[in-house]
């Protein structure tokens, strides 16, 4: 296990590789060499569908199959980290595998891995600078259209806001994620981009494939942190509208009065990985009598009920793991913000926490671990309202 | 013969945890107590050191078990008064008095106290407030059921007619003509836990306690911040409106007298600093030392706490400290470190008082033929092995009936009486 | 099958007739009579926490063949334990039945009659509809083994395997080092103050190895213990030889490992190992025990000593509780062997907490000793000469000089303890020694039913006191483990459904008893039905609901709830 390693590396030193065709194919060639030489058995890779109008994740052995990879692919129509664990929930396998996935997704997978659910044992993971992902819907209803689009971040050198997932547009932690090598794509002078080892473990990889890895990182650095502060400008400004949509129980229903309970969001967020949710069991089932004497003390009742309940039922049990990967958002179909509102909260509860979600494999969740002193900023509200200890 | 039931005199914590645990391998258990109440000392606290936990809710749940046990029989206002025999078949005759109210039919509604005509000093609430001829010393008292005090009744000292709390229950459980009983049991051991005593703050006029209204005790102090207390937490003083605006708390009090330290005061003084730094959070409160005596791995952390809390620690020899008091205030003289003469200001003195022991030490010695050791208190005939057995084998002895001691000495020690009972009976 | 729920509201003289209206509570409640399906009786009674009234409750369940029973009374604290009594006195299960608190909650606190009943009436509906959700259960009985495993034969480990071992009744009693009897075989004398000489520890160690339902193991360590109170399984292994193995079963562990001292070499103003003739008291005792002299590097007699109180007490952040004692006694020891010699004896408190201290050190004192407060103090040499520099109460700084330095340095849990701590499940606190169940009323168990600590592995203490810790132990376990007699666990314990558990452990790590373990081969965690206390920790950190409380299911307090706030 490479977690007690990662948690004190500082990348200082990548190997600058030359892009060949496109950076795309630049990355196949380093897992195709990879697996020829038998440092990895398979890898985890987005490949296009055959149709040509979506992509899935493919454990390859075969290097043949890496003809329609796309290691940065324009959606992200399953969250790499449910991928992951699927393949490892049950524990690690024998095989070494790396895994390449969007800084969300490793995030995800990292919460997985303190959850049982994901076994990083002899997985490799690999990340890059992500741009961001359209829109599934965007892409799907033209996929040719959002090719084109996806593919101008990189031939034109400059990632397209406009185009891009609303929570990807605010997304400040799209670099250099807690794996073990990473594609550093943005911030080379030339038709380079950089292969930057980030564990014990990444740094093996690279000696073993005769990598040597001596460049400076500071440009690159430079360019991510450009990106970042951009970013963090517009999250601020999108909290900022997402807060009066969620303060209060009025506005609370207001936001959430087109929910059709579909429960979509919950099903393809990687952090939501209860056999059955909560919401889906006996509890929230009543009888006829209830739900008429709910409505006779209210004057009516929506159907289905209890839709703020899940949501912020499931917002407890998940918000201080949420990597913002807007999965839900993409799978809603009444179209609400579902992931920027999520994301806000996370945001607020993880801050209390002191807790960033997959910062850390070796740091337990806020729910696992028992501090004495914590949330000294709540106990302090509770004595100034009540006046006295 | 050989007689497994057992005797236990006092219901504090150390008699409660002994009885629960023999109780519990089906011996039958007398576990006689001299007040109304269990709880013993104990449950005069509102909180204990040094993890702060509420008193009354701590051992709560162990009086309730008591009161709910098969196989303990809890015999109130009760004493010893003849033993006679010797280990495994002890005749144990005791002195059952009256209650006047029914343990079994009264309910603790409370009824029947504000109608009794007739009131009296509370000597649970030290006296610093009064109860009813029909009383339970405190709210919350286990078994909760009043007793009548037969001296002030005016109907059962003679003095008039009056039935004015019979008519207020509504269950019948008020019986007057109730009588006193001798009651004989025969038991195989005996465990002697009835605790503790404190010095007389009157043997140390220097301290002007009685003298001077706003000299404490520090049992009275605990009565003051406790929550069912006579002022439910409020610390007012007995002269003046105000709340004392600075405290001094002087430790030590009888140590040389008594010729040994309590080991608990210390950790009370700073239990009472700490109680009232948080009630009266702008008040100055000063605790007067010697040696600071914290044994163990919880109790120094305290004190580093209260420290920081803004008490204010001072060195100086008790024997060399003398309270005086004027319409202002009080005036505290000592000596600091430096030998020097000081003089402190404060509106309110409490005096942590030496333990000695319980004051029917003495007759009840004679009683079961065993013997008290120099200081006082029941001699120890096993110390150096730990034990805790007296002169007479089958007599144990339990809590601070052997000696001062913290409350987990107390429940140790009767744990460790139940292990010989268990290996003597057995 | 219908449900037959009785519900008895009790009078409880005028408490609750003269606060509520019955007659309306029987009105409203047997209007929710709904035959077959649901059948209510609604009744009520003058007292029936009273003799009269639980006969009488005994026979309405059994003549009315109830399903259910619902009381509405006072408050559980006072008589749920009775009425589940009555209920084990008939065929009703005593978890079909649920005491609603309309004393306390209603007739107590509300002045307005009518509110009263309303809030009454609503209560006993939420009541009969939680009760309908609740499930039977049923007492386990255990099988229990008497035998005790006892870890460390000093003073106190040998007191309890003494205190324990009998007929029917072995104990195992393990010891890392070659011989028995730990620190205390290593002093001249034993206190308390009696001067009591080693013959009565002779006597013990002596008695433990005589003993023949006491089996000893030296140079052996624990290398497993898995199970729960009443049922653990030991392996002990030889310390040189990694295949000599020992496997058995005992119903409790004791663990006695004593203590350390702190090095004082940490502290380097007391210069110990940088100058010579600087010795710790155990040093001092065991040099004193071989030789029956108290001598320096030299071999010549020390014509003056300064004893050093307090070394680390203040790095540690605690008193170490009997240096203070042991110090006075090392003064006397030298006072004894060299009666010329000059004893300074410096203290920062003095730590006296037995009846028979203070006296010990006013005779100490009239021995000749000089007792020194100070503040501050430090070790220092020029030349061959050593000097105590410390600063007094008032402030003024001396010096003095010595030619022997005794330290006394705080007591430390022994080596070890922390993986001993994992081995059983058992906490250290923040000091490092083992964590008690609750610092004032159980000092001498843990958070793990069946596995106890005595000695200086929970505390610093002296030897008597150890000794009495280690009777403590035996007093719980004869009390609790009585051979031939089964273990009954707690009934309301958690569960986790096999088909829901998604093998996360969150629960396991929120366990605070070790109840739960994890199933490798099948991928979930699973509740020991022995060792759950069923404190519902993890049944709020499930998010699934797998984990669910077997009295307190999420249904029972929904359905309840529900009808409460209609």
């Amino acid at each position: 296990m490479n977690t007690a390693e990662n948690e004190s590396y500082s990348p200082k030193k990548g190997a600058v590789i030359s892009i060949k065709d496109s950076i795309n194919k630049t990355i196949i060639s380093f897992f195709k060499g990879a697996l020829e030489k038998k440092i990895f058995d398979a890898v985890l890779i987005p490949v296009k569908v055959p149709a040509g109008d979506s992509y899935t994740w493919i454990l390859i052995e075969d290097v043949s199959l890496f003809k329609d990879a796309a290691p940065i692919a324009p959606i992200m129509p399953v969250q790499g980290a449910n991928a992951l664990s699927s393949l490892t929930r049950k524990g690690k396998g024998n095989l070494k595998i790396a895994a390449i996935m969007r800084p969300c997704e490793i995030r995800a997978a990292i919460e997985l891995s303190k959850l049982e659910q994901v076994h990083l044992e002899n997985v490799f993971l690999f990340s890059f600078d992500c741009p961001g992902a359209l829109p599934l819907s965007d892409y799907v209803q033209n996929p040719p259209k959002g090719e084109e689009v996806f593919e101008s971040f990189f031939t034109k050198n400059k990632w397209n806001e406009e185009s891009i997932k609303p929570i990807c547009k605010m997304c400040d932690n799209f670099s250099l994620p807690n794996c073990d090598l990473h594609f550093g794509i943005l911030g080379t002078e030339k038709n380079d981009l950089l292969l930057i080892p980030n564990s014990i473990k990444g740094e093996g990889v690279l000696n073993e494939m005769g990598i040597a890895f001596k460049n400076d990182l500071s440009e690159w650095k430079k360019k991510v942190d450009e990106i970042k502060k951009q970013r963090e400008k517009t999250k601020k400004e999108a909290y900022h509208t997402i807060q009066p949509m969620v303060e209060g129980l009025d506005n609370l229903a207001q936001t959430f009065a087109k929910c059709i309970g579909c429960h979509n969001c919950m099903s393809v967020c990687p952090i939501c990985y209860c056999r059955q949710c909560y919401f889906d069991s006996e509890v929230s089932k009543f009888t006829s009598d209830n739900y008429l004497l709910r409505a006779e003390k209210r004057g009516g009742l929506r159907f289905p009920t209890d839709i703020i309940l899940f949501q912020s039922g499931r917002m407890s049990h998940m918000s201080l793991s949420c990597v913002s990967c807007g999965m839900c958002e993409d799978v809603c179909p009444a179209s609400i913000p579902i992931a920027q509102i999520f994301s806000f909260i996370a945001n607020e509860t993880q801050k209390a926490f002191e807790y960033q979600p997959g910062r850390n494999v070796g740091e337990p969740l806020p729910l696992k671990e028992y501090k004495e002193e914590e949330l000294q900023e709540l106990k302090k509200l509770v004595n100034d309202s009540v006046g006295q200890e | 013969m050989n007689n497994s039931d057992i005797l236990i005199i006092g219901a504090g914590v150390a008699g409660i945890e002994a009885s629960l645990l023999l109780a519990d391998t089906g011996k039958k258990v007398y576990l006689v107590e001299k007040t109304s109440l269990t709880g013993g000392n104990v449950i005069k606290y509102e909180d204990v050191f040094s993890n702060m936990e509420c008193s009354t809710c701590m051992i709560a749940p162990k009086q309730q078990e008591v009161l709910q046990s098969e196989n303990i029989e809890l015999l109130t206002l009760s004493t010893v008064e003849k033993v006679q025999g010797e280990i495994g078949d002890f005749t144990v005759t005791i002195n059952k008095k009256a209650r006047y109210v029914s343990l079994v039919d009264c309910i603790g509604c409370g009824m029947c106290y504000d109608p009794c005509p007739v009131s009296l000093k509370n000597e649970f609430e030290q006296n610093l407030s009064e109860k009813k001829a029909i009383y339970v010393p405190c709210p919350g008292s286990l078994p909760n059921v009043p007793a009548i005090n037969p001296k002030h009744c005016l109907q059962l000292n003679g003095k008039k007619t009056c039935n004015a709390c019979v008519e207020a229950c509504a269950f019948g459980a008020i019986n007057l003509s109730d009588k006193d009983e001798k009651i004989e049991i025969k038991v195989g051991a005996i465990i002697v836990a009835s605790g503790f005593d404190i010095v007389d703050p009157a043997g140390f006029p220097q301290f002007g306690y009685g003298k001077y209204p706003n000299v404490y005790t520090a049992m009275e102090a605990e009565r003051l911040y406790a929550s069912n207390g006579p002022t439910e937490g409020e610390i007012t003083l007995r002269k003046g409106d105000a709340p004392p605006k600075s405290i001094a708390i002087i430790q030590c009090v009888g140590r040389e007298q008594q010729g040994y330290c309590s080991s608990v005061c210390c950790m009370y003084s700073l239990k009472l600093a700490h109680y009232l730094k948080h009630k009266l959070p702008e008040a100055k409160i000063h605790n007067f030392h010697s040696d600071w005596c914290m044994p163990g791995k919880y109790y120094q952390k305290f004190h580093h706490d209260v420290k920081e809390e803004g008490v204010d620690f001072i060195y100086s020899p008790v024997d060399k400290i003398k309270v005086d008091g004027n319409d202002k205030g009080l005036s505290i003289e000592y000596y600091n470190g430096k030998n020097e003469k000081e003089k402190l200001s404060a509106d309110m003195v409490i005096l942590s008082l030496a333990m000695m022991q319980g004051k029917d030490t003495a007759s009840l010695s004679k009683l079961l033929g065993i013997e008290q050791d120099k200081k006082g208190f029941f001699m120890n005939q096993g110390i150096q092995l730990g034990a805790v057995d007296t002169s007479k084998p089958g007599i144990f002895l339990a809590g601070c009936a052997e000696g001062p001691k913290d409350i987990q000495g107390s429940i140790t020690q009767a744990e460790a009486v139940v292990g010989k009972v268990m290996s003597y009976l057995s | 099958m219908s449900d037959k729920i009785g519900v008895y509201v009790c009078e409880c003289g005028p408490n609750i007739a003269d606060k509520v209206d019955i007659k309306k509570i029987l009105a409203e409640i047997s209007a929710l009579n709904e035959p077959p399906e649901k059948i209510i009786i609604a009744k009520k009674h003058k007292l029936l926490c009273s003799k009269e009234g639980q006969d009488f409750l005994a026979d309405e369940i059994t003549k009315n063949e109830l399903t259910h029973l619902v009381i509405a009374a006072c408050s559980p604290r006072d008589h749920d334990i009775t009425f589940m009594n009555v209920c084990k006195r008939t065929d009703l299960n005593p978890y079909l039945y649920k005491l609603v608190n309309i004393r306390e909650h209603c007739a107590w606190i509300i002045p307005d009659k009518d509110e009263a009943t309303e809030k009454a009436i609503q209560y006993i509906r939420a009541g009969i509809s939680r009760v309908t959700y609740q499930a039977p259960l049923t007492e386990k009985e255990l099988d229990s083994i008497p035998d005790v495993l006892v870890i460390g034969a000093g003073i106190a480990g040998i007191e309890a395997s003494l205190s324990l071992a009998g007929e029917n009744r072995k104990v195992y009693l393990v010891e890392k080092t070659s011989s028995i009897g730990g620190k205390v075989t290593k002093f001249e004398k034993i206190l308390p103050h009696q001067g009591t000489d080693l013959d009565i520890i002779q006597e013990k160690i002596q008695a433990v190895q005589e003993n023949e339902n006491i089996e000893i193991f030296t140079e052996t360590e624990v290398e497993k213990a898995i199970g729960f109170f009443g049922n653990f399984e030991i392996t002990l292994k030889n310390i040189h030889n990694d295949e000599q193995k020992n496997e058995f079963k005992v119903g409790a562990i004791v663990v006695a490992t004593g203590f350390n001292l702190f090095n004082p070499g940490k502290i380097p103003r007391y210069g110990y190992g940088k100058m010579e003739d600087i010795y710790t008291s155990m040093e001092i005792e065991e040099s004193n025990f071989k030789t029956g002299k108290i001598l320096l590097k030299s071999g010549n007699p020390p014509k003056s000593a300064a004893l050093i109180h307090c070394v680390g007490r203040e790095e540690k952040g605690y008193c170490s509780r009997v240096c203070c004692n042991y110090m006075f006694k090392i003064a006397q020891y030298l006072k004894e062997k060299i009666p010329t010699i000059k004893i300074t004896e410096f203290y920062q408190d003095l730590c006296l907490p037995n009846k028979a201290d203070q006296k010990f050190f006013v005779d100490t004192k009239n021995k000749g000793v000089d007792f020194i407060r100070f503040k501050d103090i430090a070790v220092k040499q020029k030349e061959k000469e050593k000097f105590i520099e410390y600063t007094k109460i008032d402030g003024k700084k001396e010096k003095i000089s010595a030619e022997m330095i005794i330290l006394a340095p705080a007591i430390e849990p022994a080596d070890g303890s922390k993986g001993m701590a994992e081995l059983l499940n058992i906490s250290l606190d923040e000091t490092g020694f083992f964590q008690e169940a609750h610092q004032k009323l159980n000092p001498v168990a843990t958070s793990i039913d069946g596995v106890f600590i005595v000695g200086s592995a929970q505390n610093p203490k002296n030897i008597p006191d150890s000794m009495m810790d280690a009777q403590a132990v035996a007093g719980k376990i004869l009390t609790q483990l009585i051979p031939g007699e089964k273990l009954i666990p707690e009934v309301i314990i958690s569960e986790i459904s096999e088909a829901f558990c998604t093998g996360c452990q969150t629960c396991l790590s929120v366990c605070s008893y070790g109840a739960i373990y994890f199933d490798e081969d099948k991928n979930i965690s699973i509740v020991n039905e022995a060792i759950c206390r069923g404190c519902g920790n993890c049944v709020a950190s499930c998010p699934s609901g797998a984990a669910h409380s077997k009295h307190f299911t999420s249904l029972q307090i929904y359905q309840e709830v529900l009808e409460a706030i209609r």
